[in-house]
C-alpha cells in the first residue's frame, strides 16, 4: 500500500541504519510533506457522506424518530434508522467467543448511555449530511440514568473473582502491623483523544468490502466486519496506511463503522463516515473511572507487612469492562502478605475501552502514591523505601524476574535528576513565591508477546521488501522492521521498503500491550533469514553463480554484496547475483507459530487474542520497568501546579531505535502530565452527559504545559521476553508519571491529592 | 443552497470551484481538491492540526470559509518543499523526530514556519507559548521545541 521515499538525512549513517541504531523515521518525509494518506482520505468516485445522529438521553427508549424533514432536505440520500438500517449478525467478540445467534442492530432503541447513535443521513456532500442530520428529531420515554460511580444508584458493583489475588494473611498481618496507612485513591474517565477521529470510508464490489480505516487491528476487525455481514473473512479488506494516534481506541471494529458499512451496501456506493471531535467521547469508550483503597502495614523501618487492596472501576449497563487494578499493586514490592479484589459497576455510560497502559496506569498510582505516604510516616527517603521493599522476584507469580533493571533505574534517575540534594520536609524547597517539591515513583507494563508473521523479499535490483498487515501509528513501526530486515539479509536500510497497513499482506494480531515491536521485529527476523538462506543456498549451489566453483559452506552478505567469509573469491551486488542465476525474486514467508499449527490456530492467532502468550510463562515473569523523578512548582498563593522536570529512566530490554522509542516514552509522560494535571470527562449531573466533549474543554497538555524530558536507557537484552530481546515501550512511560506527580505536589505543599486531576482547587 | 463560484490561489495554483457559501477552506481542501496533507482534527478551531498559511499568516482552515480565501495565497503543507527540496522546518521535524503519528505534523509546521516568520521563535520558552496552540497527543512536544529552535537558528545565520 505505502511506499516511502527515500530519505536522505545526513545524520543517518550505517550505523543509524543497523538494528539499535538512530535511524530516523523512514516513513517520516511523507508526514511531513503532506503525502501520507490516511485511511479516510481515501478518494473514491461517487463517494457519499454519512452523519451520525446521537442519543439526548442516558437512560430509556426510543419513542419515535420523524425523518420527514431530513429525507426532504437537499442532497440526501437516505436516512437510517433502527426500523430501516439492514439487520447484521453479532460478531464475536475479540477472545473469539462464539456470538450469540442473533441480530445485532448498531442504531440503538434502547438508550443506555447519551451519545449513542440512534440514526444516520447520509448525504452527497458533507455539508448537506450535517444539515440535514440536525433535522432529524428523535423523541424518547426516558428512564433515570446512573451518572457515574458517585451516584447513589450505582451500588456496590459486580465482583470479579478473576481480579483476586490473595497469600498469607493479609488482614491479620495488617491488623498486627505497628505502622498502618489507609487511603483511598480515585482517577476519572480519561479520554484516549487521538489528533486523528475516528472514521471509515466503506465500499462494497460484489459481496466483497473493503474499509479505509484507522486501525489498531486489521485481521481483528476485519474478522467482525465479515461476521456482521455473514461474508467469508477472505471478503473483507482493511486497509490502514497510517493512523493518526490510537492509544488503545482503534483496536476493534466499532458501532459507526457497522453504519457506514450497511449504508455503503444498502446504497450501493462507498461512504464515508467520519465522527465529529464531541462523538470521539462517546463513539467509544475511554479509560474506566476508578476507586482504590490501599492499605500498607509495615514495620518501624518501612518494610511492608501487609497489603490490601480494593478496586472498583465503571463499566457501562450491558458491555463489560475490567480496568485489573491490583496488577501492580500485587507485583511492584515484596510483601509476605497480599490480598487485591475488585468490582465493577455498571454505569449508563459507552462501554470503556483501553487507554495506554489500562489497568497498570490507574494500580500504579494507587500503590505508588500510598508507599510515599509510608515514607513520610515512618521518616525515609521516598527512595530508600522503594530500595528497602524492592520485589526481588515476582511476588505474585512466585518467578524470577526475566530482566528488572529497576534498582538501576532508581540509581540512573536519581544521580542525573540530583535526588541526593532534596530536602526531605514538605514545604522546605521555595523559589520565590512558588513552592518546589520533588517527588519519584516506579511504573511496570507486562511483556505481552504474541506469535507473528512476515513475508521478506529479497527483488532483482538487490533492495528488500518486507509485509506485514500490522501497523504504525507512530511507533515507528516501518522504521524498525526496516532496520530488522536489513540487518539480517545484510542491506543497508536504505535499501528496504515496508509496506504496512493492508490486510492483504502477511497476517497480523492486534498492535496494543506494547507487543507489537517484539512480536514483529521476530516474525521479520525469521522470514528475512529464510531469505537470506535462500540466498546464500543459490550463490553456492547453482550452477550459473560465479561462487559455484568456490565450494563454499556459506557465503557472507554485507552492504548488499555477497562474498566468502575470508574475503577470497568473487565479490558481488544481491542484484548480480540473482542475475546471474536468472531470478528475479526470492521470498520467504516466516511466522513464529508452533510447527505444528492448525489453519485455525493461525485464523484464531491472528483475528483474536485468545492465543497471546501469558507474561508469567515458563520459569519467568516479564515486564518493562521505569522510574520517574518529577518537580513540580506550586504557586503558593494560587495552587497552579507547572510541572517544570522530568528524569525518568525506562527498562524496556533492548531498544531496537533509540530516537523512536526515546520520542514514545516521552509521549507517555507527557500523557501522564495530562491525567496527573488535567484530564477529566465531567458529567452533567441532570442529563447523565459528559459536558467536555471537545479538545477546548477537555483538557490535553500543550506545548505549553510541557518541560524538557530527559529519558534514559537502562535496559539490557531481554531473550525471555522477545526473539530479538527488546521488552515494551509504549505504554511503560505513562505508568508511575501521576504519582511521581502527586507525590511531588505533596512534597511542595504538604497536601496529599489523591483524586487525579490535581487542579488548583484541591490545593487551596 | 446555491453554489457559488469560488477562485483559490494554492501553493501558487489557481483552482476555480463551485461551492456552497458554507464550505470551509479545510473541507474545500481535503474533500475538492485531494489536498489533503492538511487535517481535520476537531473542526472547531481548538487543535491546529488544519493550520494554513493566508497572504503568509497562519489561519485555521476549520474555521475559514473557502470564499472567504477568494483571491488570496493560501499554502498548504503540500506547497512548503520547493523543487523536492524539504523546507528548513520539515528538515527539521524528521531530524529532531517531533511527530510520532504524523496527524498534527502538517499544522505544527505551517504553525512554526510562521512562528519563526513571527519572531516569536528567540527562546524555548517563546516556542513553546507561540506552539501552543497546535495540539499533538503523541506527545512530541519537547521534539518540536527542538526543531524549530534548529530552523530558527538556521533562518537566522
Amino acid at each position: 500500500m505505502t511506499v516511502h521515499t527515500r530519505h536522505g538525512d545526513a545524520l543517518d549513517g550505517a550505523l543509524a541504519q543497523a538494528l539499535g541504531g538512530r535511524l530516523s523515521r523512514v516513513d517520516g518525509p511523507a508526514k511531513i510533506t503532506g503525502a501520507a494518506k490516511y485511511a479516510v482520505e481515501q478518494q473514491l468516485e461517487g463517494l457519499a457522506y454519512a452523519v451520525l445522529v446521537e442519543s439526548t438521553i442516558a437512560s430509556g427508549k426510543v419513542r419515535a424518530i420523524d425523518t420527514v424533514q431530513a429525507e426532504a432536505a437537499p442532497g440526501v440520500l437516505q436516512v437510517l434508522t433502527p426500523d430501516t438500517i439492514i439487520s447484521l449478525r453479532t460478531a464475536s467478540d475479540w477472545f473469539g467467543t462464539p456470538p450469540p445467534d442473533k441480530p445485532y442492530c448498531p442504531l440503538a432503541r434502547d438508550i443506555t448511555f447519551s451519545g449513542q447513535h440512534v440514526a444516520a443521513v447520509v448525504a452527497e456532500t458533507f455539508e448537506q449530511a450535517v444539515a440535514a442530520a440536525a433535522l432529524v428529531k428523535v423523541s424518547y420515554d426516558e428512564t433515570p440514568s446512573i451518572v457515574d460511580l458517585s451516584d447513589g444508584k450505582a451500588g456496590d458493583g459486580i465482583p470479579i473473582d478473576a481480579m483476586t489475588k490473595e497469600w498469607g494473611d493479609a488482614p491479620a498481618a495488617f491488623a498486627a502491623a505497628p505502622v498502618r496507612i489507609c487511603a483511598a485513591y480515585n482517577t476519572p474517565r480519561e479520554y484516549q483523544a487521538p489528533m486523528e477521529p475516528h472514521g471509515l470510508v466503506a465500499r462494497w464490489e460484489g459481496d466483497h468490502l473493503t474499509v479505509w480505516e484507522p486501525s489498531q487491528w486489521l485481521d481483528g476487525m476485519a474478522r467482525t466486519y465479515a461476521e456482521w455481514f455473514e461474508v467469508p473473512f477472505e471478503n473483507v479488506r482493511l486497509v490502514s496506511p497510517y493512523i493518526g494516534g490510537g492509544f488503545g481506541s482503534k483496536a476493534l471494529a466499532l458501532s459507526h463503522g457497522a453504519v457506514a458499512a450497511s449504508a455503503a451496501k444498502m446504497l450501493g456506493r462507498p461512504v464515508k463516515l467520519v465522527m465529529t471531535r464531541q462523538q470521539t467521547f462517546t463513539g467509544y469508550g475511554g479509560r474506566a473511572a476508578t476507586r482504590q483503597t490501599v492499605t500498607i502495614g509495615a514495620d518501624r523501618d518501612g518494610m511492608i507487612q501487609s497489603i490490601v487492596h480494593r478496586g472498583v472501576n465503571e463499566t457501562s449497563i450491558d458491555g463489560m469492562w475490567v480496568e485489573p487494578l491490583g496488577s501492580v499493586t500485587s507485583i511492584m514490592y515484596a510483601t509476605p502478605n497480599f490480598s487485591s479484589r475488585q468490582n465493577v459497576v455498571r454505569v449508563n455510560s459507552v462501554v470503556p475501552g483501553a487507554m495506554r497502559a489500562p489497568g497498570e496506569n490507574p494500580s500504579a498510582f494507587g500503590i505508588e502514591s500510598a508507599i510515599d505516604e509510608l515514607a513520610y510516616v515512618v521518616g525515609i527517603d521516598p527512595l530508600e523505601i522503594r530500595l528497602r521493599n524492592y520485589a526481588e522476584q515476582d511476588p505474585h507469580a512466585k518467578k524470577a524476574w526475566s530482566t528488572r533493571q529497576l534498582r538501576e533505574a532508581f540509581a540512573a534517575g536519581a544521580e542525573r535528576f540530583g535526588w541526593a540534594r532534596r530536602s526531605p520536609e514538605p514545604r522546605s524547597m521555595r523559589d520565590g513565591n512558588q513552592l518546589i517539591g520533588w517527588g519519584v515513583a516506579a511504573g511496570t507494563y507486562p511483556v505481552r508477546r504474541a506469535y507473528g508473521e512476515a513475508v521478506v523479499r529479497i527483488l532483482a535490483d538487490g533492495s528488500v521488501e518486507v509485509e506485514s498487515s500490522s501497523i504504525d501509528m507512530g511507533q515507528g513501526t516501518y522504521t524498525i522492521l526496516a532496520q530488522t530486515a536489513a540487518e539480517t539479509v545484510g542491506v543497508p536500510a536504505d535499501d528496504v521498503v515496508v509496506k504496512l497497513g493492508d490486510s492483504r499482506f502477511a497476517r497480523a494480531g492486534v498492535s496494543g500491550g506494547s507487543r507489537l515491536a517484539g512480536v514483529m521485529t521476530g516474525a521479520v527476523h525469521k522470514a528475512a533469514t529464510s531469505a537470506l538462506d535462500q540466498l546464500v543456498g543459490l550463490a553456492i549451489s547453482d550452477p550459473r553463480s560465479p561462487f559455484h566453483a568456490l565450494q563454499a559452506n556459506t557465503l557472507v552478505v554485507a552492504k548488499g554484496r555477497i562474498g566468502s567469509p575470508r574475503g577470497d573469491g568473487p565479490d558481488v551486488s544481491i542484484a548480480e547475483l540473482l542475475k546471474s542465476v536468472g531470478r528475479d525474486r526470492i521470498e520467504a514467508t516466516g511466522d513464529t507459530m508452533p510447527a505444528n499449527s492448525t489453519a485455525e490456530d493461525r485464523y484464531k492467532n491472528y483475528t483474536t487474542i485468545a492465543m497471546a502468550l501469558p507474561h508469567t510463562e515458563g520459569d519467568y515473569s516479564r515486564y518493562s520497568w521505569c522510574a520517574h523523578f518529577i518537580e513540580v512548582r506550586v504557586d503558593e498563593d494560587f495552587g497552579t501546579v507547572r510541572v517544570s522536570r522530568v528524569v525518568s529512566a525506562l527498562d524496556s530490554g533492548r531498544l531496537y531505535n533509540p530516537k523512536l522509542a526515546e520520542s514514545q516514552w516521552k509521549g507517555g509522560i507527557i500523557m501522564g502530565i495530562g491525567q496527573a494535571l488535567l484530564e477529566e470527562g465531567i458529567m452533567d449531573r441532570r442529563h447523565g452527559r459528559i459536558v467536555n466533549n471537545n479538545l477546548a474543554d477537555y483538557l490535553v497538555p500543550t506545548n505549553a504545559d510541557i518541560p524538557d524530558i530527559e529519558v534514559i536507557s537502562v535496559g539490557i537484552p531481554d531473550p525471555h521476553s522477545s526473539a530479538l530481546g527488546g521488552k515494551g515501550v509504549g505504554e511503560l512511560g505513562i505508568v508511575g508519571v501521576a504519582p511521581a506527580i502527586a507525590n511531588a505536589v505533596f512534597h511542595a505543599t504538604g497536601k496529599r491529592v489523591r483524586d487525579l486531576p490535581i487542579t488548583l482547587e484541591k490545593l487551596i | 443552497m446555491t453554489k457559488i463560484p469560488v477562485h483559490l490561489d494554492i501553493n501558487g495554483q489557481h483552482h476555480e470551484l463551485q461551492l456552497e457559501p458554507r464550505v470551509t477552506l479545510l473541507d474545500a481542501l481535503r474533500e475538492r481538491l485531494g489536498l489533503t496533507g492538511t487535517k481535520k482534527g476537531c473542526d472547531h478551531g481548538q487543535c491546529g492540526a488544519c493550520t494554513v498559511h493566508i497572504d503568509g499568516e497562519r489561519v485555521l482552515a476549520c474555521l475559514t470559509l473557502a470564499a472567504q480565501a477568494e483571491g488570496r495565497s493560501i499554502t498548504t503543507i503540500e506547497g512548503l518543499a520547493r523543487e523536492g527540496e524539504l523546507h528548513p522546518v520539515q528538515a527539521a521535524f524528521l531530524e529532531q523526530d517531533a511527530f510520532q503519528c504524523g496527524y498534527c505534523t502538517p499544522g505544527q509546521i505551517m504553525s512554526a514556519v510562521a512562528c519563526i516568520r513571527e519572531g516569536h521563535a528567540g527562546s524555548d520558552e517563546e516556542i513553546r507559548e507561540y506552539m501552543a496552540g497546535n495540539l499533538c497527543r503523541c506527545g512530541a512536544y519537547p521534539h518540536i521545541v527542538a526543531a524549530v529552535r534548529q530552523a530558527a537558528q538556521e533562518f537566522a545565520s
